[in-house]
């Protein structure tokens, strides 16, 4: 009689949680993946059922490619630059007595705090052909050669947007791995010293296989804010330019979306970018299974 | 252990009833002004919101001065000209026709207010909203044929005068593919307010130099030369999409009337006649004498370093609007900068020059409640009392005699015309939607790739040719 009214208890409590997760989560999901089976202008209630038909035009667009391209490469890049210099910083600024290590926690987290648009203004500023702080810095050393044009070349513009990405990513990730390294009993290094382990062999055998999990959990962090924060940078940034070079899967789905009059495209898109982060993080998930180590 | 589950249970009823709330305010579609940025305009909605109630209850039957009593719900785009010039119409449309209240929505970001309402199937009766801004609203309207015909639009009497709309708009502004994107002859988006397009420099800069203003493109190149002895470029550009108006100005003058028509509806192998040849080897040579830092701020957010190129003579061109004079107003410049304006050069030597005429559109959806007050109210726009308002705004309307109102650097933009520049206002004419397929992405965002070096004239052209065949299958 007890447990029934216990049970009774936990549905009362958990419904209205299960209720809103299944409003604003589950639906609105199924519904991208009805929509991408639409022909939709986005603005009235007239639709046109046309099967998979986006699907196979998606598969057969350049563009899309050259986005997915772009989003990869974003992936790619921003994931291992930022998680190895974010790696090193944690160890340095944990493991290390340096003078102003406050004063670096800090710095190194202040661009998390900024907003995107301020983040796109300060790099606009840096990357500015004329008086921006790169080419400058590049002149000293080209001798007044052509201005090197960040955000206007079709192949460089993709690097440009990933270094600020970098940027911006670096603190968070770093105080994270700084927290795990925190629980790392510092006895263990003590007598791994005593053994004659130096800093580098301590770095690679205590401190990564102890903050594994939280490598792990970062992982597909990595994964779901490049392509969200890629979006937004673009959009600030260059909106897809030159010449929509700098493309990436969420800033193309919503030019087609909202500005194409293809808002059933648009989801077609959403549909990929959906299945693609999904797959990805599950084979991240797999490759980097380890036994968990206990101290 | 009680208190827990006493806590627990609040806490799950606060949930319910939270989303309970969430529930009824977006049934509720008195509630959308709320979701308005706080402006003035959420007062003045308020303020007509009560004879409005009383207002549907009698829909039109009660004829006075040839107007239906009624409400009547007008969206416009706030743009450069400011709110105020629509709340002074509205309520000058409410004077004159007794019994009549106009719902005013008016936002910078329109689309944000109204899509929500639309989706549900309520629809605002007239809309001023321009083909070509990014929202892609208009166009989305164009392409679903979700239009009113507005045909018997012009043979209305303007409200307060004796002539019809169609004799007081000036010619050419109802007869192109914008205002009839079907091309039956039937007009659909009404012209509003326009302004001439061409290529702005700075007069100062040429009268201190005693160069003359080129009036063909072998003098532009002439020019260009002896520009960059002097460390000046002979162009540059805000954005790519800034080519838009510069490209059709460009093909009508080297194509004439009838091809320009055919190659607006994409015509099979018209990309390869010596017209548009002609048309696509000067974009190529003005992309090697543009500025070379251009692409890098031809961005949204950028764009307005290569406006201050002009006024820093630091490039001589640039083709644009005459909105750029208010963008531009607070900037430094050099000494003795002038604004000036003049239509495209001619192809050939005594040929055709061309200006781009941008006009704003208003129409009304098919949704609309009301469509024969909203005709009214269209043609109202037309009365000589609301192109006062307007224009005191600086929103110049294309109706007879309004050119001879201006004054001062006005003048000079809209008197274009009469110097001789041919008036070009079509646009690439309507398809269904062609997913992945866009005008701009097209004809106009590879010029960067263009001055870039990353891209041949040829790799264009033969993109330009892939995806025309792809919108000339989807042609209305």
């Amino acid at each position: 009689m007890k447990k029934k009214r216990r049970g009774g208890f936990i549905a009362a409590c958990v419904t209205p949680a299960i209720v809103l997760f299944v409003i604003f989560m589950i639906i609105p999901t199924i519904d991208v993946f009805r929509m991408s089976l639409y022909k939709w202008g986005g603005y009235t209630a007239e639709k046109t059922f046309v099967g998979i038909e986006n699907f196979t035009k998606l598969a057969k667009n350049p563009k899309f490619f050259q986005a997915f391209q772009n989003t990869i490469l974003l992936i790619v890049v921003v994931t291992l630059v930022t998680f190895c210099l974010a790696l090193i910083f944690a160890a340095i600024l944990s493991r290390e007595k340096i003078k102003g290590q406050n004063f670096f926690r800090i710095v190194f987290y202040i661009p998390n705090i900024l907003s995107v648009v301020v983040i796109s203004a300060i790099f606009s500023a840096i990357y500015d052909p004329n008086q921006g702080l790169m080419n400058s810095i590049l002149n000293l050393f080209r001798n007044g050669k052509e201005p090197i044009l960040w955000l206007g070349s079709t192949r460089l513009v993709i690097y440009s947007v990933a270094i600020a990405m970098i940027w911006q990513a670096l603190g968070y990730y770093m105080v994270m791995y700084m927290a795990s390294m925190a629980n790392v009993p510092l006895s263990l290094y003590e007598s791994a010293s005593l053994e004659g382990a130096g800093r580098i062999k301590q770095f690679f055998s205590i401190t990564l296989p102890l903050v594994w999990t939280n490598i792990r959990t970062t992982l597909t962090f990595f994964i779901i804010s490049t392509i969200n924060m890629s979006f937004l940078m673009v959009k600030a940034m260059t909106n897809g330019g030159p010449d929509g070079a700098s493309n990436v899967f969420l800033s193309y789905m919503y030019q087609e979306a909202y500005t194409n009059s293809s808002y059933g495209y648009g989801m077609a898109i959403g549909v990929a970018v959906f299945v693609f982060s999904f797959a990805l993080a599950g084979i991240l998930n797999a490759v980097t299974k380890r036994d968990e180590i206990e101290f | 252990m009680k208190l827990k589950k006493v806590l627990c249970m609040m806490l799950a009823s606060v949930m319910v009833i939270g989303a309970a709330a969430c529930g009824s305010g977006d049934g509720g579609k008195d509630d959308t002004p709320a979701d308005n940025p706080p402006t003035e305009q959420d007062d003045n909605q308020e303020d007509t919101q009560e004879p409005a109630d009383s207002g549907e209850e009698d829909p039109g039957d009660d004829a006075q001065g040839g107007a239906a009593g009624g409400t009547l719900k007008v969206a416009a785009v706030e743009t450069a000209y400011g709110q105020d010039m629509w709340k002074e119409v509205c309520a000058a449309f409410e004077a004159s026709h007794e019994g009549v209240t106009v719902e005013l929505t008016i936002d910078k970001k329109l689309e944000d207010i109204i899509t929500t309402e639309m989706k549900s199937g309520v629809f605002p009766d007239v809309i001023m909203r321009a083909v070509g801004a990014e929202s892609g609203l208009t166009e989305t309207f164009i392409k679903d044929n979700n239009l009113v015909d507005l045909t018997d639009v012009l043979s209305m009497t303007v409200p307060g005068e004796s002539g019809t709309v169609g004799d007081k708009i000036l010619p050419g502004f109802v007869e192109n593919s914008i205002a009839n994107p079907y091309g039956d002859g039937k007009t659909y988006l009404m012209p509003m307010f326009y302004g001439p397009c061409g290529l702005f420099y700075n007069q100062g800069l040429f009268t201190e130099k005693g160069w003359t203003v080129p009036e063909t493109w072998d003098e532009m190149w002439e020019l260009g030369d002896k520009a960059k002895a002097e460390g000046i470029a002979l162009f540059t550009y805000p954005t790519a999409g800034y080519f838009d108006a510069f490209f059709y100005a460009l093909l009508h003058e080297s194509m004439g009337n009838d091809k320009f028509q055919e190659a607006l509806k994409y015509g099979e192998g018209i990309w390869d006649t010596p017209e548009a040849t002609a048309v696509f080897d000067i974009i190529e040579k003005l992309a090697s004498y543009t500025e070379s830092t251009t692409p890098a701020n031809a961005n949204d957010n950028d764009f307005q370093k290569n406006q201050q190129l002009v006024l820093d003579n630091k490039a001589l061109f640039m083709p644009n609007g005459n909105w750029v004079i208010g963008e531009m107003a607070e900037a430094p410049r050099a000494e003795g900068f002038e604004w000036g304006f003049t239509a495209l050069p001619a192809v050939t030597a005594g040929g055709e020059r061309a200006s781009y005429s941008f006009f704003e559109q208003v129409w009304m959806p098919a949704g609309a409640e009301n469509q024969d007050l909203g005709k009214e109210f269209i043609a109202f726009l037309y009365s000589d009392a609301a192109a006062e308002i307007f224009a005191k705004s600086g929103a110049i309307q294309p109706i007879q005699g309004m050119t001879d109102k201006l004054d001062g650097d006005n003048k000079l933009y809209y008197s274009i015309y009469d110097t001789g520049a041919v008036a070009v206002m079509d646009a690439f004419a309507t398809t269904d939607p062609v997913e992945g397929i866009t005008a701009r992405s097209t004809f106009f965002d590879p010029i960067n790739s263009l001055v870039t070096g990353d891209k041949t004239k040829d790799d264009w052209v033969s993109q330009i040719k892939s995806d025309s065949d792809q919108l000339r299958a989807a042609l209305k």
